[in-house]
C-alpha cells in the first residue's frame, strides 16, 4: 500500500489536471458562443421555475399532502437540485454515448488515449454551467427551511454533503448504465427521457405514490435517493432515517455496478467495432 | 525482439443478415441470422524499430481492421500481439502512451477550440515536459508550415491543414510508433508532399516507427522501402518494394499492385521472396 500511494496519488492529481485543462477549453469554447451559453443557463432557471410554480400552485389550493406541507415539498425539491446540478453538469450527456460514440464510431479516438474511457467521455461532454441548479436548490432550501423554522445544527452540513454525494453517484449509476446499453444496442435506445421523467419523482414526498412504483424507485432505479430520503434527515424529519442514512451506500453500489457494466460494453465495443 | 510482432492475428465479425421486407423485420425480431465474417484472417507481421512499412490492400481487405487491433481499439478473435512490449488491448492505458494514431477520415483534434488548444490539451493528456512540448512543435512548425493554422478552430481547417495538424498532434508525445490510416487521402499533391517529407525527417531524426495504410501507391514509393499486401484478410506479400520490382520485370508499382489485387502471381518464376503461398 505505502509502495501504491505515490503513484495512485500522482494519478488522482494528473486527472484533475486534466479536468481543469478541458474546463478552461470548454469555457473558451462557450465564451465563442456566448449567447448560446445565457440561453442555457436560462432556460434552466425557466424549467425549474416551472417546477417552483407547479409546487406553489398545488399548495395554494390545498394546506398539504399526505402530511407534507408546502415548505417541507418545497425543501425536499430544493435538496433535490443539488445532486440534480451535478447530474447536470457531469453526466446528462452520458446519453451521447449509444449514438455519438458507439454507432458513429468516436470511442476509438477514446480508446488510443492514455486515460480512462469513462472519465473521458465525461470530461468531453461535460456541461458545468448547469451547476446552476445547485444555487437554485440552496437558496430555496434555506428559505423554506426558515420559513417551517428549522434549526440547523453543525452536523447539517456534512451530512447534507455526503448525501448529496451519494445522490450524485446514483444519478451517475444510473446514467452509466443506460449509457453502456448503447455498446450492445449499437445505437439509441430512446430510455433515457422515460428515465429522465422517474428522475423527476425523486423530488416528491414518497408517500404519494402507491406501493410498486415506491418500489421501483427505491430499488430499481434508486431516484428515491436524489431528492426525497436524504432530504427528509436534513429537515430534521425522521421516519424515513434509516432509508435516508442508505443514501451513500445505494450510490455506491449503483455506481460500482453500473461501471462493471460499462467496463463489459468497452470490451464488447472492441470485440465488434468494424 | 521485434518492436511489433503477430502471430496468427485474427479477427471474425458475426454480422447480422437481415431478412427482406416487413415480415422478415419481424421474423428477426425474434430469430436473428448471423454470418461470420473472417476480416483478418491468421496474419504473421513482424516490425523491428525505426521501419517504415506501407499496409495495403483493396477496400475492404482488412487493413484497418489489423491497425486497429494492433493500436488496442479491436481485441483479436485469435492469434497473439505484441507491440513495443505491451499486449495493445490489455494494457491499453499504458500502451497507448508510446504510439501516435492517425485516422485519416476523422480527426483527433477538438473540432471547436483553437488548434493550440488541443495541442496543449494533448500536452497534459500524454504528459509531455514543457520545453520538449516547445521544442518538438518548433520543429513541426518549420516543416508543416502550422504557424498560420495554430489559432484557428479546426473546423476551419482544410482538409489538408487539418491532417498537418492531425500528424503534428499524434507525435507530440514523441511515440515510438506512428499508426497512419489512410493519412493522405483527399489531399492535393502539394499537401502529399509535404506529408510525405515531414514523415521521412520524423522517422529519420526520432527513430519512429511508421505503420501506414494507403490507397495511393506514391506514398509507398516515397516512404517505405517494405510493403505488405493484404487480400480478403490473407497476408499476399510482405517484403521489399525493390523485390517486387524485379520480380514483376520493370513495371510500374501501380500495375504491379493492380494484377496482384486481380489475383496474379509473378510470372519470373523466383517464387519466395516474401510471397505467402497458401
Amino acid at each position: 500500500m505505502a509502495m501504491k500511494l505515490p503513484s495512485s496519488s500522482k494519478t488522482a492529481a494528473r486527472y484533475l489536471t486534466i479536468f481543469i485543462h478541458y474546463l478552461a477549453q470548454y469555457i473558451k469554447t462557450k465564451m465563442a458562443y456566448r449567447w448560446d451559453f445565457f440561453i442555457h443557463i436560462f432556460t434552466e432557471f425557466l424549467q425549474q421555475s416551472v417546477s417552483l410554480i407547479f409546487i406553489l400552485i398545488i399548495f395554494s389550493k390545498v394546506p398539504a399532502i399526505q402530511g407534507w406541507t408546502r415548505d417541507q415539498v418545497l425543501f425536499i425539491y430544493g435538496f433535490f437540485l443539488v445532486p440534480f446540478g451535478i447530474y447536470s453538469g457531469f453526466f446528462n450527456h452520458l446519453f451521447d454515448v449509444p449514438e455519438k460514440y458507439v454507432l458513429q464510431g468516436e470511442f476509438d479516438r477514446i480508446l488510443v488515449r492514455p486515460i480512462n474511457a469513462w472519465y473521458q467521455v465525461v470530461v468531453e461532454t461535460m456541461r458545468p454551467e448547469l451547476l446552476v441548479s445547485m444555487i437554485v436548490g440552496i437558496i430555496i432550501m434555506i428559505h423554506s427551511g426558515s420559513r417551517m423554522g428549522l434549526v440547523p445544527v453543525w452536523w447539517d452540513i456534512p451530512l447534507a454533503a455526503v448525501l448529496v454525494a451519494g445522490a450524485a453517484l446514483v444519478y451517475a449509476g444510473v446514467y452509466t448504465f443506460l449509457a453502456s446499453l448503447g455498446f450492445w444496442t449499437e445505437g439509441n435506445l430512446g430510455l433515457m427521457p422515460m428515465v429522465y421523467n422517474l428522475s423527476q419523482y425523486g423530488r416528491y414526498p414518497m408517500t404519494i405514490y402507491r406501493g410498486p412504483v415506491r418500489f421501483l424507485l427505491t430499488w430499481i432505479l434508486p431516484f428515491a435517493f436524489v431528492g426525497f430520503y436524504p432530504a427528509t434527515i436534513v429537515m430534521h424529519r425522521y421516519e424515513y432515517m434509516g432509508y435516508a442514512l442508505l443514501t451513500p451506500v445505494v450510490g455506491i453500489v449503483s455506481f460500482v455496478i453500473a461501471y462493471l457494466f460499462w467496463e463489459a460494453g468497452v470490451k464488447r465495443y472492441r470485440g465488434t467495432g468494424s | 525482439m521485434k518492436l511489433i510482432e503477430a502471430r496468427g492475428l485474427t479477427k471474425e465479425f458475426r454480422i447480422f443478415s437481415r431478412s427482406e421486407g416487413v415480415m422478415g423485420a419481424f421474423r428477426d425480431l425474434f430469430h436473428r441470422r448471423y454470418r461470420i465474417l473472417r476480416a483478418v484472417d491468421g496474419i504473421d507481421f513482424a516490425v523491428d524499430r525505426g521501419e517504415m512499412v506501407g499496409y495495403i490492400g483493396a477496400n475492404g481487405a482488412g487493413k484497418s481492421t489489423t491497425i486497429k487491433m494492433l493500436t488496442g481499439i479491436l481485441v483479436p478473435t485469435a492469434g497473439t500481439v505484441s507491440v513495443n512490449g505491451y499486449v495493445p488491448h490489455k494494457d491499453r492505458e499504458s500502451y497507448t502512451r508510446g504510439i501516435g494514431v492517425v485516422f485519416g477520415q476523422r480527426s483527433q483534434l477538438w473540432w471547436d477550440i483553437a488548434v493550440i488548444e488541443s495541442f496543449k490539451l494533448l500536452r497534459r493528456i500524454y504528459d509531455v515536459p514543457r520545453e520538449d512540448f516547445r521544442r518538438r512543435l518548433q520543429q513541426f512548425d518549420d516543416i508543416l508550415g502550422l504557424s498560420g493554422l495554430l489559432n484557428l478552430p479546426v473546423r476551419k481547417l482544410s482538409l489538408g491543414q487539418r491532417m498537418r495538424c492531425d500528424l503534428a498532434a499524434a507525435l507530440l508525445h514523441n511515440p515510438a510508433i506512428l499508426f497512419l490510416d489512410e493519412p493522405t487521402i483527399g489531399l492535393d499533391v502539394l499537401a502529399k508532399s509535404k506529408i510525405r517529407e515531414f514523415l521521412k525527417e520524423i522517422n529519420n531524426e526520432y527513430k519512429t516507427t511508421v505503420i501506414l495504410t494507403t490507397h495511393d501507391l506514391g506514398d509507398i514509393e516515397a516512404l517505405c522501402p517494405r510493403v505488405a499486401i493484404i487480400d480478403r484478410g490473407k497476408m499476399l506479400y510482405d517484403g521489399s518494394v525493390d523485390n517486387l520490382y524485379s520480380q514483376w520485370g520493370q513495371d510500374k508499382l501501380e500495375d504491379i499492385v493492380k494484377r496482384i489485387y486481380m489475383g496474379q502471381k509473378p510470372t519470373s518464376g523466383s517464387a519466395g521472396g516474401g510471397w505467402d503461398i497458401g
